[in-house]
């Protein structure tokens, strides 16, 4: 893989943000830094898409916000996982496996 | 659940907006300190910070932008937003905008008046007639004719056989095809009133109530026992009893005849024809009575019956079709001495019936090809005028590209602008429509007798809505697309280049179509106005000044032959005896009318050079009718009032006929043998012969004519007199009533008046193909004087460089005004081009003129460049006009 922060393969985001959620509740800019280093720096989130994508995800009822204090006194709005949202998550891994076991399957034959 | 909450967030955002605004305004902030507090701890400021945060993820707004354009809310936000912002854009420039919606709505409503006529003709169900869906017509079809003469109406026979054999229908009516017109004796006096002649289960199969009474009864319509009663129209009872309450069991005299009164249809149910609103309903069984025929209701010949069937629901129009085939198959085989070899066929029930749909949806359809290429050119000029602003708002494009609005955002917000112009054209036009349909059906000549409503109904507003969406997009794309792609650097820079010629050339593809498609409108309009103008002054073979006709029908009250004659000598005199008339005859019917008798010359009587059967058409007329038409006798004699009695063996031929006959020699004396009926000839001696007139319609060639003395109970007396002619209709209808107060005639009019029937054709499409070709011309003017104008004002900068540099002011013209006449001429070509091709599609229609006339082409191609020369020379006089120092400092 290239150093450049590559872009998501469509689709994934969701996937990702619900998967950081499942870790701890956490707010925007939480979801973004755990991204980057959970990737090692693979993956770089605009805030554009973050939250186009957390509001998406909340409206479906997959994550719920509340407003909370910061360490340094800001207020911000923290995510946590719905049961929806659990089960989503468990759903799209388990699928995401076998897809990329069968991408895998097809690359490696020769 | 997901999609409740969905909703529930979109409304919430739509609704509290600010409070939203705020709570993702602070998600953001709070997002944006704590990146920067991460960077920060590199040592950067706070300041420093902040500006590599927006560095990296692009401005606040953006981002905020890009988050609310995720909600459905957002569409309907900005839709609104887009609407408002439109309005306050068009309120600010009040005369562009008039002048866009006006042309659009002319456009716009001249299409929604030619539809409603579509509407009222081909779409509309019949009122107040329970699931008229369901119902089918039933024509017997002759296979070895075409047209709408290849279908025939059923003969009462005919109907009892389809009506007892079928298995596609719940029931089957009929009802007659022509409209009686009868003479009714309200207390002494005669008036004329509509009738129609229905089945007995004619109401309750279409599921229609008295309002009063009952309906007409399978009982009152028994073939050997017929009831004389009649259930009238609801607007009949309304003008002619003050909707009296007790009318029921009243009596009427109809043609001689007492009909009691059993009820009242409801108000609005005016029968299955359109145009036609019967005053009375009476029983089938009751023809012979009233059209005094007898012999009607066995009679296997005359066919008077349409008959229409309720599909039962389980059948299908396919198998209704086949079943009719067949059941006409078996009266063929079951009635072999009638010869028919017929078919039969079914089509869905309108209000025409169906032979007749093929010539009105032709009509309706060449008047909206007509009317759609005038709302063409309405779109051109606007597309033309929204693509002029386009360019001049690209700064205001580019700012809001700055500022995050995406491609879709600036599409959206275009196509909003062009398509509340073009509803508000709509909802203009759709005004315009309700004024001028009345107007066009003004021009229907009096004498039918036809009442025609063209309802704005949903169908009129479901049309005007799509035409209006659809040209608000068609002419809002473009402009829109090329919004969409203006570059924010160059713009923001203020780099834009002036409009030149090659900038505008999407403008001047648009004014090169326009023209062409004005070409073949003027083309078309000046063609059909011209053949008004030769229709008129068409020489009908009879002299239409000083002429009145009124058609009388004694027979129709059961009179003898020695009444009919009595009545007919005393009006002869009683008129005769009237100040200024100076001759007055009768005619069976007048030329030019609906009304035709034909047969055939016996091809070996005498020897004709061709051994084929000549066609003609008779015309039976009274003694000194050709001195009342003002038709000269090229040769011989008049008739004599003796030979009028039937067996005299005499006739009068017009020129056509004797010229086909006895080219060289003198026809009077000559003998001629004609078909008189099924296995009859007729032999007569040649007395005289008139000049060949027109007979059928105006456009037509030679027909050859015989006049024969005999004349039936049916006649049209025709009166000449010195002066004007309408102060005579008044002493007329005196004197008709002073003869037989009975008797009331039909149709008394001038023969100006009367002219008005064939001229109809000729009339309503000179007159609308005029409107339309005018309209094309006007609004090409305007377009292409805009196009110009507009090119000009964005020049005037070059333009003072060229003046300053020494330019001639005759070289800026010729400059300007050369870009103009070469799109003329371009769009000239094709037009031509293109109206030479399509022309043969009018013939038809048109009198005495060539479709591809060259007059007509070569004075519409000097008229269109003309005025183009003038709208491109107003703007271009203002270019040179333009003090160069003023130009030159204008930037």
């Amino acid at each position: 893989m290239s150093d450049k922060p590559s872009d998501l393969v469509q689709g994934t985001l969701d996937m990702l943000i619900l998967k950081t959620l499942a870790l701890e509740p956490t707010h925007g800019y939480g979801i973004s830094v755990r991204i980057e280093q959970m990737s090692k720096g693979v993956f770089r989130l605009n805030a554009g898409s973050l939250f186009l994508a957390i509001q998406r995800l909340e409206r479906d009822g997959l994550i719920e916000g509340e407003w909370k204090p910061t360490e340094n006194n800001r207020r911000a709005k923290y995510y946590a996982l719905t049961h929806k949202g659990r089960k989503r998550l468990d759903n799209e891994t388990r699928e995401w496996g076998r897809q990329v076991a069968a991408i895998a399957r097809i690359l490696e034959a020769s | 659940m997901s999609l409740l909450r969905n909703v529930a967030r979109g409304l919430r955002s739509l609704f509290r907006k600010e409070r939203v605004d705020r709570e993702l305004d602070e998600e953001m902030g709070a997002y944006l300190e704590m990146a920067a507090a991460e960077k920060m701890k590199d040592g950067l400021s706070h300041k420093e910070a902040l500006r590599a945060v927006r560095l990296e993820q692009g401005t606040l707004e953006v981002t905020k932008e890009i988050v609310r354009s995720g909600g459905w809310e957002f569409v309907v936000d900005t839709l609104w937003r887009d609407l408002l912002f439109a309005f306050r854009l068009l309120r600010k420039n009040p005369g562009s905008t008039a002048a866009v919606v006006v042309a659009l709505a002319l456009g716009m409503g001249l299409n929604t008046t030619v539809f409603s006529f579509v509407n009222a003709l081909l779409l509309r169900p019949p009122r107040g007639v329970k699931a008229p869906e369901q119902l089918r017509e039933v024509w017997i079809h002759n296979p070895r004719s075409s047209g709408a003469e290849a279908y025939l109406p059923m003969t009462y026979p005919d109907y009892f056989y389809y009506r007892d054999h079928n298995q596609s229908f719940e029931g089957m009516l009929a009802y007659d095809f022509d409209p009686h017109l009868v003479i009714w004796n309200k207390s002494g006096e005669g008036q004329t009133v509509l009738g129609q002649l229905v089945s007995g289960n004619f109401f309750s199969l279409l599921g229609v109530n008295a309002v009063l009474g009952r309906t007409i009864s399978a009982e009152d319509d028994q073939t050997a026992n017929p009831q004389p009663v009649v259930v009238l129209g609801y607007a009949f009872w309304r003008r002619y009893f003050g909707s009296d309450s007790t009318i029921v069991g009243k009596t009427l005299t109809l043609n001689g005849a007492n009909y009691g009164v059993i009820g009242v249809a409801p108000a609005g149910f005016t029968g299955l024809l359109v145009g036609f609103e019967p005053d009375f309903w009476a029983p089938t069984a009751m023809v012979e009575q009233i059209t005094r025929d007898k012999g009607r209701l066995s009679n296997w010949r005359v066919h008077w019956l349409i008959a229409i069937g309720r599909l039962k629901t389980e059948a299908s129009t396919s198998g209704a079709r086949a079943e009719a085939s067949v059941l006409e198959h078996q009266i063929d085989m079951d009635h072999p001495d009638l010869k028919r070899n017929l078919d039969a066929t079914v089509f869905p029930a309108t209000l025409i019936p169906a032979p007749l749909r093929v010539y009105v949806s032709a009509f309706t359809a060449l008047l909206m090809a007509a009317f759609g290429f005038v709302l063409l050119i309405a779109c051109a000029n606007v597309a033309s005028f929204l693509l002029a602003r386009s360019t001049r708002r690209t700064r205001e494009m580019a700012v809001r590209a700055a500022l995050g609005a995406g491609r879709g955002r600036v599409i959206q917000q275009m196509l909003v602008e062009s398509t509340l112009l073009s509803s508000l054209a709509g909802l203009l036009g759709l005004i315009l429509a309700y004024w001028t349909a009345p107007l066009l059906l003004a021009l229907k000549p009096a004498s039918l007798p036809i009442t025609l409503r063209l309802p704005i109904d949903w169908r009129v507003l479901v049309f005007t809505v799509i035409v209006s969406l659809i040209c608000g997009v068609v002419f809002g794309l473009t402009p829109a697309l090329r919004s969409a792609s203006v570059s924010v650097v160059a713009n923001l820079k203020d780099e834009t280049q002036p409009a030149g010629f090659r900038q505008s050339r999407l403008r001047s593809l648009l004014m090169t179509g326009e023209i062409a498609t004005c070409t073949v409108l003027l083309i078309c309009g000046t063609l059909c106005v011209r053949s008004l103008r030769n229709a008129s002054s068409i020489n009908p073979g009879f002299n239409t000044q000083h002429v009145i006709a009124a058609t009388l029908d004694p027979g129709s009250l059961g009179y003898s032959d020695t009444q009919v004659r009595t009545f007919y000598e005393q009006l002869s005199e009683h008129v005769r005896t009237l100040p200024g008339v100076t001759a007055a005859s009768f005619t069976d019917h007048l030329p030019l009318g609906p009304a035709r008798e034909h047969t055939i010359l016996d091809p070996m009587q005498p020897k004709s050079n061709k051994n084929d059967a000549i066609p003609i058409d008779i015309l039976r007329v009274a003694p000194d009718y050709f001195q009342t038409m003002g038709i000269s006798l090229l040769r011989g004699r008049d008739f004599i009032s003796s030979e009028g009695a039937e067996g005299s063996a005499v006739t009068i031929i017009n020129e056509a006929l004797a010229k086909r006959l006895w080219k060289n020699q003198d026809p009077v004396g000559q003998r001629m043998t004609f078909w008189a009926g099924p296995g009859k000839k007729s032999s007569t001696e040649v007395i005289g012969v008139v000049p060949t007139g027109k007979y059928r319609t105006l456009g037509e060639a030679p027909v050859p004519v015989v006049y024969l003395p005999q004349l039936r109970a049916r006649r049209t007396l025709v009166v000449r007199t010195s002066g004007d002619p309408t102060t005579l209709l008044d002493s007329i209808r005196r004197e008709i009533h002073s003869v037989d107060p009975n008797i009331a005639p039909t149709d008394l009019e001038t023969m100006q008046q009367y002219m008005s029937l064939p001229l109809f054709p000729a009339r309503t499409t000179g007159l609308l193909l005029g409107v339309s070709g005018f309209l094309a011309l006007a609004l090409t003017t305007i377009g292409l004087f805009g196009v110009i104008s507009y090119i000009v004002s964005q020049r005037t900068h070059e333009i003072g460089v060229r003046v300053a540099l020494g330019a001639q002011r005759t070289d800026v013209l010729n400059l300007i005004i050369r870009h103009g006449l070469l799109l003329t001429v371009i769009g000239l070509v094709i037009g031509l081009g293109i109206a030479f091709g399509a022309g043969h599609l009018l013939s038809s229609l048109l009198y005495g003129i060539a479709p591809t006339d060259p007059a007509t082409f070569i004075a519409v191609a000097i008229v269109l460049c003309a005025v183009v020369f003038l709208a491109c020379y107003i703007p271009a006089r203002r270019a040179i006009s333009v003090d160069p120092l003023v130009a030159l400092r204008y930037e």
